[in-house]
């Protein structure tokens, strides 16, 4: 079995440590003897989203984003198609917003993929803060580090999860992220999937689904990375 | 009798934090920038008075990396020039600690004898100080991502420098040439600038997988070309698209070796430090870089170099029973890097305790470890790693995706302790910010308990 890795535009998008969100799918399926492959993607490259198993769209600051903008209109129908079709898609921070209509700032519009039916407004103080979500879906909470500007609105679509402690999507109504179809867009970074290694491996089991039809990953010893999920629970929801 | 109500509104704040620094020494704490921020809050007109009594001139240091070692270099070449200066040695860099820096070296009448200052400045605090003094020279060293909960993205530090820039027009900045979002800076300010930087090529093999900024055009938004990289995004550029390059380098270090400590030339000077660490030799160079612009001879810049041992946890050695214990501070991708490459210099056996903070001065946003390439600590002359630190589980997680193993010991001392006791006699503590000054404390006891 193979799992190939689709990272979008690494030179402009790559705050917060997003190369951990790579390295973290990379090594889950290394582990259990999947292999994995890593395609990185420059701004003027061609891609062939039928080659791609899993997207990573990272986050860049407010200029490179709008550099990375004028660009995604050439790839937008494709990445369309490949989502409508089931692709799985990990979009953090501004690849998060990205994946919207819009995102529009002081400096002007940023016009989004229009993915997802969400769209973002820049807001004021910008959103910092250790965050926890819940999800029923997860077996125990996903936690992570929110640094945004941005307030995004996700038109009544599924969200990653409700907030226990920090902000979400626009700070007002409890939500954080979005789920569509196999995509997943978030403001948590840390690096997200390292200390939520269900996420990650949900990512995975749905990547393999499409492409293999059958989803069994083999459990890992997850000890170090609930250790340091459960920290940050602790720390921020129950003293 | 107005007279009279501020000069005793001054002598009241320079005693009350003279007396405050002094309670804090003893309590073992720092308590410089509580001190600062009183003397500020009891006389608001203290730090412009006070700098305005500064007989020749004022030197500013900025720059992500390097800023406290540069600017202590400074301070030692400065004075090897018979003058006598104020200095924030310790690296409290806010507005608070500069005051702090001026009130603590000033008589308690108000009176400032000093030739120079040579103050290090956060960036980002720049613009809250330039409204009490202007410097003549600003050396800027280097631009990172570093703490970005903190400072945001790099752009907005960059929009702070150029607001600072232009509200000292007459400054002449002093700027690593080799940094292309230093030397954009520099370049568009509008203000004099003079250039430092190294044009040969240093190292043969590149790190295509290091954390680089800015690879792109600041001015028109082209992708850079790079003749080679030194380390980061530090290297020899150009701008395919608009023309923007590396600007001429005005002190340039060549012929650099660093098999036996660190050496160079600049201006056909020989110049020999017993330090390790790449990075170090900007530091040397923009010190020395800044003294010469300033008209400085630096006829004893050697021995400077030789009595530089600041103490301040930047490639310290402390000595415990027999185990050599090297200290140093690494905060950010770049810093980290350039660290690493020093540690792995030491073709010793070596143990080595990585500490990580997230408290507010570190930034509370750790998700910058993954930019780090702790891979090059899997080697074998590498015995063992231990984590410490608020954010241990994140750092042993960490080391985990790179298939390293990892002890996990939260309290520092405890850390210490079992790693000299199992360990090679050669160790390694790497920290994080607020985790310097407590780590510092400790070796220096369990040295001075030998």
């Amino acid at each position: 079995m193979k799992i190939t890795i689709g990272h979008l535009y690494p030179d402009l998008l790559n705050l917060y440590g997003d190369r951990g969100n790579i390295q973290c799918m990379k090594k889950r399926c290394e582990w259990r003897g999947i292999e994995a492959e890593v395609k990185e993607f420059q701004l003027t490259d061609a891609i062939d989203f039928s080659s791609l198993d899993i997207v990573l769209l990272g986050g860049g600051s407010d200029r490179e984003q709008m550099l990375v903008c004028n660009q995604l209109k050439t790839i937008q129908k494709d990445f369309k198609e490949y989502v409508e079709d089931n692709g799985v898609v990990i979009a953090v921070c501004g690849g998060y917003q990205l994946l919207g209509h819009y995102y529009d700032t002081s400096e002007g519009r940023i016009e989004g993929l229009s993915l997802v039916d969400l769209y973002t407004e820049q807001g004021s103080p910008r959103l910092i803060s250790n965050i926890v979500i819940e999800n029923e879906a997860f077996p125990y909470p996903i936690v992570g580090f929110e640094n945004h500007g941005g307030r995004t609105f996700i038109n009544g679509n599924k969200a990653l999860g409700k907030v226990s402690f920090g902000y979400g999507n626009n700070g007002q109504d409890k939500e954080e992220g979005v789920m569509y179809k196999n995509v997943i867009g978030t403001y948590l970074h840390g690096p997200l999937l390292p200390k939520n290694p269900h996420v990650c491996d949900h990512l995975l089991a749905r990547a393999l689904a499409k492409k293999y039809g059958r989803a069994e990953l083999e459990p890992l010893d997850d000890a170090q990375e609930k250790e340091a999920n459960e920290y940050i629970v602790h720390r921020f929801t129950k003293s | 009798m107005m007279v009279q109500i501020m000069k005793l509104r001054r002598i009241t704040a320079i005693l009350t934090a003279k007396a405050l620094s002094f309670f804090c020494k003893i309590a073992g704490r720092q308590g410089v920038t509580m001190a600062g921020r009183i003397a500020l809050r009891i006389d608001p007109d203290i730090l412009k008075d006070l700098a305005a009594q500064v007989r020749e001139k004022i030197f500013v240091v900025c720059g992500t990396n390097g800023k406290t070692t540069t600017n202590n270099l400074l301070c030692s070449a400065v004075e090897s020039e018979g003058k006598k200066l104020i200095c924030n040695h310790t690296g409290s860099n806010m507005l608070a600690g500069v005051a702090a820096a001026f009130v603590l070296g000033a008589k308690w009448n108000g009176k400032l004898d000093a030739d120079y200052a040579c103050i290090e400045i956060d960036e980002a605090s720049t613009v809250r100080v330039f409204p009490h003094f202007t410097p003549d020279y600003m050396v800027l060293t280097n631009l990172f991502r570093d703490q970005l909960d903190r400072y945001g993205e790099i752009d907005i530090t960059m929009d702070l420098l150029d607001r600072a820039m232009k509200m000292a027009p007459d400054m002449t900045v002093i700027v690593n040439a080799d940094d292309a979002l230093s030397a954009y800076l520099a370049i568009e300010s509008g203000n004099k600038y003079v250039t430092y930087g190294i044009s040969e090529k240093v190292f043969d093999e590149q790190n295509i997988r290091e954390i680089r900024e800015g690879r792109f055009c600041k001015r028109c938004g082209e992708r850079l070309e790079y003749d080679f990289y030194h380390y980061s995004q530090i290297g020899v550029y150009h701008c395919p698209g608009c023309g923007f390059s590396r600007p001429a380098v005005n002190f340039d270090a060549s012929h650099i070796h660093m098999s036996n400590g660190l050496e160079f030339d600049v201006e056909g000077r020989h110049i020999a430090a017993d330090y390790r660490g790449f990075y170090n030799i900007y530091n040397i160079l923009a010190a020395y870089s800044a003294a010469r612009t300033a008209g400085m001879e630096l006829k004893r810049f050697d021995r400077v170099l030789q009595n530089f041992n600041p103490q301040n946890g930047r490639n310290e050695t402390f000595s415990i029973n027999g185990n050599k214990v090297l200290l140093n501070l690494a905060k950010n991708p770049a810093g980290f890097n350039q660290n690493i490459s020093s540690v792995m210099e030491d073709p010793n056996e070596k143990d080595l305790i990585i500490v990580i903070n997230d408290n507010a001065q570190d930034g509370t946003d750790i998700s910058w470890l993954w930019d780090v390439d702790f891979d090059r600590f899997a080697a074998d002359n590498i015995r063992s790693i231990t984590v410490s630190g608020i954010r241990c589980q994140d750092m042993r997680l960490r080391l985990k995706y790179v298939d390293i193993a990892a002890d996990l010991i939260g309290d520092v001392r405890t850390a210490i302790e079992k790693s000299l006791k199992n360990g090679c006699g050669n160790l390694y503590v790497l920290v994080n910010y607020t985790a310097l000054y407590s780590t510092h404390t400790i070796l220096k006891d369990m040295e001075g308990k030998v």
